[in-house]
């Protein structure tokens, strides 16, 4: 009787933890967000990396992508980079060849702020940008990312 | 009673232990980051203080003009206008790069070069024959770029090179009118740096973007003793084919060139090869499984002469490339191989094959990253187009450094074994920065 009493007391434990940690990684979660008008509505966590790393420039209508991201330092910073695989650093230097070779005309915008974000995605109609789920607010078109929505168990962008 | 205690302060200290802890901490990068954030901001208030006072100028100027009551903003209007201003002003750093919408860059190398020969070498620029080392400056790069429309943009790189006794000689490297119709389709007009293999494409002329002090003999630019028709004066197709995960990509390129290419013994020799136009055609994989994976071949064709020989003697020169590439993670794994076929037109049957490889691995550490080399060209001693390179083959290894964002030192050592020559060893340092 004392075995199982503990048996569950150790389960129970182990469910919480699995629960807390669950729930602190979706408070962790990071939006993949563009204007409303955009039809786009899902896209794989490879389409996002080529899009932030710009190699791809247009959306499937033909509306060039604008691409704005965070100062460094910031959560949203963080994710990106752990999405492209670099430091801060190998960013910068990749920037500045992908506009060297003539692959691309500047550098993605960066922006101090998610309300900055905010307003941007409204102005232009091909913007994109990455948005802590704590800030994601109306007038932004929150994306799929491999078949699941910020917040959701197994997203792919924290 | 007694075991609800228990487990809810169980709980409440596994739940202390494992919830993520904020990940603020005082190390020298997040503290860097900081400051930086607090400068960009700092700045981004001057901007906007700076842009209030010119509107009220602007104000009072109107005032005092008798014009009409300016209409105070509407508050509740949407932020469409300051939102467009705001975007459309990047960060400060780039906004300092731009000057009536032409935005700019520049680049610069200071090299120091010692070889264990007096004999000396080009793809050295400066270096003074019967001296064993020497300073020179290399190429100080401009690069300007400018919007047009959504889709057309003009881009310019402009070079000063040094020449012999401290002279610099101007190149356009590069002058494109670019139209991106959709990722498909990219058009390029003007003069291009041929898209013949990786490391043309990757490092374009800046020192700084290398991580080597220079390029491997083969990628050198023509004028420098370079193998390879390295830019030409045409048309240029690039775009991605819908290729699901295999990220397929394809490059097109006609136009004439006229590569003048002086000997590599420094005997003040050329060979101006009088090329016709130019094809070459090629394709690249990125596939998406494993980013940071590149895999290509070209093929190029043109027909050329040796000055030297006559014009009328021709050659259908073909350069086949095969490159594999991995850069991602602070790793830099670049293998590209050659095989340049100079086929004689008239009057003789000669066909020379030389082949070339380069190969390089280097990993980044913090701010260094250690590097090693290993290049090879086999031109034929017969083949009069390449009659100055011969056999060449050794290793190179050093080290980059990066100071902070925009200077970089560099060392390396070069060991080059040469057919029918002493072995030459070299040291090279280098400064390498953009602004």
């Amino acid at each position: 009787m004392r075995t199982k009493t503990l048996l569950i007391r150790l389960v129970f434990c182990l469910t919480s933890l699995v629960c807390i940690r669950v729930a602190a990684a979706q408070a962790n979660d990071v939006a993949v967000v563009v204007n409303d008008h955009n039809s786009v509505t899902k896209m794989s966590k490879a389409e996002l990396r080529k899009i932030f790393a710009g190699e791809e420039r247009s959306w499937a209508a033909g509306v060039p992508i604008r691409v704005f991201v965070r100062a460094p330092g910031t959560h949203e910073r963080g994710a990106l980079l752990k999405l492209l695989g670099m430091t801060e650093n190998e960013y910068k230097q990749y920037w500045t060849s992908q506009v060297f070779r003539g692959e691309a005309r500047a550098e993605p915008s960066t922006l101090p702020s998610n309300g900055m974000q905010r307003e941007a995605l409204a102005a232009f109609p091909g913007a994109v940008a990455l948005v802590s789920i704590e800030d994601v607010k109306p007038g932004m078109k929150v994306l799929r990312v491999e078949g699941r929505m910020p917040g959701e168990a197994g997203y792919a962008l924290n | 009673m007694r075991h609800i205690t228990w487990t809810a302060t169980v709980l409440l200290l596994l739940s202390s232990l494992c919830y993520p802890q904020d990940t603020t901490s005082t190390d020298p990068e997040t503290i860097r980051q900081l400051v930086q954030q607090v400068n960009d901001l700092q700045e981004r208030v001057k901007l906007l203080e700076s842009q209030k006072k010119e509107f009220q100028q602007k104000e009072s100027q109107q005032n005092h003009a008798g014009a009409s009551t300016p209409t105070p903003p509407d508050p509740l209007a949407p932020p469409v206008e300051s939102a467009d201003q705001t975007a459309s002003a990047p960060t400060v750093a780039q906004e300092t790069r731009q000057v009536h919408g032409i935005q700019w860059r520049g680049f610069g190398e200071v090299d120091y070069k010692a070889l264990n020969r007096r004999a000396p070498e080009l793809g050295t620029y400066g270096f003074v024959p019967g001296s064993q080392a020497n300073f020179y400056s290399g190429d100080f790069g401009l690069f300007l770029t400018s919007r047009l429309t959504d889709k057309a943009s003009v881009l310019s790189e402009i070079v000063f090179e040094e020449a012999d006794a401290q002279s610099y000689r101007l190149d356009l490297r590069r002058l494109l009118l670019k139209y991106d119709y959709n990722d498909h389709l990219k058009m390029s007009f003007g003069r291009y740096q041929t898209n013949i293999g990786y490391y043309n494409w990757a490092f374009r002329s800046a020192a700084w973007l290398q991580t080597t002090a220079d390029r491997p003999l083969v990628m050198e630019f023509a004028t420098n003793g370079g193998l390879l028709p390295t830019q030409a004066i045409g048309v240029s197709l690039t775009g991605s084919v819908p290729s699901g995960k295999l990220g397929l990509n394809y490059v097109a390129e006609y136009g004439s060139s006229d590569t003048v290419r002086p000997d590599l013994t420094g005997d003040r020799k050329v060979t101006d090869e009088n090329n016709g136009n130019q094809v070459n055609v090629g394709f690249f994989l990125r596939p998406d499984p494993i980013p940071g994976l590149q895999i290509g071949a070209s093929y190029y064709h043109d027909k050329i002469s040796d000055f030297v020989q006559g014009p009328s003697l021709r050659y259908g020169q073909t350069i086949v490339n095969g490159y594999i590439v991995y850069v991602a993670h602070g790793i830099e794994f670049l293998n590209e191989g050659f095989l340049i076929r100079d086929a004689a037109l008239h009057f003789s049957n000669a066909v020379f094959n030389t082949p070339a490889f380069y190969s390089q691995i280097s990993k980044q550490f913090g701010h260094i990253r250690p590097f090693f080399r290993y290049q090879y060209v086999n031109a034929s001693s017969n083949n009069l187009i390449y009659d100055d390179v011969g056999l060449r083959y050794g290793p190179s290894f050093g080290a980059r450094y990066d100071l902070n964002e925009y200077v970089a030192f560099k060392a390396q050592l070069d060991h080059n074994v040469r057919r029918d020559e002493p072995d030459l060893n070299g040291l090279q340092l280098q400064l390498a920065f953009t602004f």
